[in-house]
């Protein structure tokens, strides 16, 4: 047991490091892309709405509004939308039968939450400086970016897994997560929405969270709802769903 | 020691399941060098993926009381986007071998010369082979899986590859598959035919060459 656990955690070890090396190479900015990207977007869509801004509820600094959301948005649409792409392009190591699919897609999924982590954290230090303003609670926003990545992660197994069946998942990925944009729970409040709405939404397992994150950057300034347990019985489900799915499609997959 | 348990692959295909193997059991003692003799399309490499766990059986079990090498042919196994050398270093880091000199090992055993550093789609299928079987002495497996491939390359370095596994002969297993008699002469003691989805075993190389050579 202990030993199967140290095999699998070199493994990871490995695939975060190749994947360093195939996705980012080892020229020009290399691994800073790794940052450098979801700080760009979050930036750029910031900046907009800085200067285009109404004035948000609650007085809330649009700049930091926007790339709050964004990034932890970033993270989720990012690995949702590579999710079809984690087996075939990692196919031909499979072929170490200590290689698994699940490890393979937790590396790629580590090292993706890692670099908006780290994207995350420039911006927020950069706020402190600017605008003097530190998140209320910081432990708020990285558990829930953790728990945004553990989301991410449940439903990229049952894409990938789906993967090995259908194109479609290949096909329609971007589509799905473009129009799910509105109702993800990034881009508005739960309060501002009229108490019926309020009820739907909060169906949406991405709200709650995205709900996490800002009441650990904004505090009281302005009321969040969400429910922790509620999410992380999504998290358990897409997971358990999603490693048994992998499992089976281990068994159909032709190398 | 490798058991196969009634072995059965089939392959989805348009045309409703084709099966490959329909029933294989086998067992493969520790030292042994058996050839696996069949026509192209007789299952020869399903078989090899199905003992190294690459695929799974479609039922049976595959039981592996040693540690199994990956089939060994042009195919898998590395990443074909980074180099050689850092091919090495995964292969050394996932199988827990010291990295520096799993890394000096392959580019040894390969004579890959410069190529070495250079992303392996940059190489012929000769190199790859030859990146893949050093890759695999270096883990250092107590059976190997070979899909034809040593014949394929340059005699000297399919020279060098038989000393290397003879060098192992106490405790490497060799299971190589071929639809040529005399590479499996060159490298086996004991041969098996696989035919219409059956493997059978003769213990008498010149008695397994000759049924192949009438199916």
């Amino acid at each position: 047991m202990g030993d199967a656990l140290a095999c699998q955690l070199r493994v990871i070890g490995a695939l975060l490091l190749r994947e360093l090396n195939t996705r980012f190479g080892r020229d020009n900015l290399g691994y800073l892309w790794l940052f450098v990207e979801p700080a760009l977007l979050g930036g750029a869509l910031g900046t907009l709405h800085y200067f285009i801004a109404h004035a948000m509820p609650g007085g809330l600094n649009p700049f930091e509004f926007w790339v709050v959301a964004y990034i932890p948005f970033y993270l989720l649409r990012g690995v949702i939308n590579r999710a079809p792409f984690g087996i075939p392009s990692n196919q031909s190591l499979l072929y170490h039968r200590n290689v698994t699919i699940l490890d393979i897609l937790l590396a790629r999924n580590l090292l993706e939450g890692a670099a908006v982590l780290g994207a995350l954290v420039v911006f927020l230090v950069f706020f402190g400086i600017a605008f003097g303003h530190w998140p209320t609670d910081p432990f708020k926003m990285l558990f829930g970016m953790v728990l945004m990545l553990l989301l991410a992660h449940g439903l990229s197994l049952m894409i990938s897994a789906g993967a090995v069946y259908t194109e479609l998942f290949e096909r329609l990925v971007h589509l799905v997560t473009y129009l799910s944009m509105p109702l993800l729970g990034a881009f508005w409040m739960v309060f501002w929405l009229p108490y019926e709405a309020q009820r739907l939404a909060l169906w949406i397992p991405s709200v709650h969270i995205f709900e996490l994150i800002r009441d650990g950057h904004f505090g009281g300034a302005v009321p969040t709802t969400y429910d922790i347990g509620y999410v992380c019985a999504w998290i358990a489900g897409t997971n358990l769903l999603g490693m048994a799915a992998i499992r089976r499609a281990r068994r159909d997959l032709v190398l | 020691m490798i058991r196969l348990h009634d072995i059965h692959k089939a392959y989805k295909t348009h045309l409703g399941p084709r099966p490959v193997l329909r029933g294989i059991d086998a067992t493969f003692r520790p030292g042994e060098k058996v050839g696996i003799l069949g026509r192209n399309g007789a299952g020869k490499t399903t078989l090899l993926r199905l003992i190294a766990g690459v695929e799974y059986p479609t039922s049976g079990k595959v039981e592996r009381q040693m540690s199994v090498s990956w089939p060994l042919g042009f195919a898998g196994a590395m990443h074909y986007s980074i180099t050689g050398a850092d091919n090495a270093r995964f292969i050394a880091r996932i199988y827990g071998k010291p990295i520096q000199e799993t890394v000096d090992f392959v580019e040894d055993f390969s004579e890959l010369g410069e190529y070495y550093r250079l992303p392996v789609r940059t190489y012929s299928s000769g190199m790859i082979m030859r990146l893949g079987f050093a890759l695999s002495l270096a883990v250092d497996f107590e059976c190997y899986l070979v899909d034809e491939v040593i014949a394929v390359g340059d005699s000297r370095f399919g020279e060098r590859c038989r000393k290397a596994l003879a060098e192992r002969q106490e405790r490497s297993t060799l299971l190589l598959v071929s639809h040529q008699a005399e590479t499996v002469r060159a490298f086996c003691s004991t041969a098996a035919v696989l035919n219409d989805g059956r493997l059978t075993r003769y213990d008498d190389l010149d008695q397994a060459i000759a049924v192949y050579q009438t199916v």
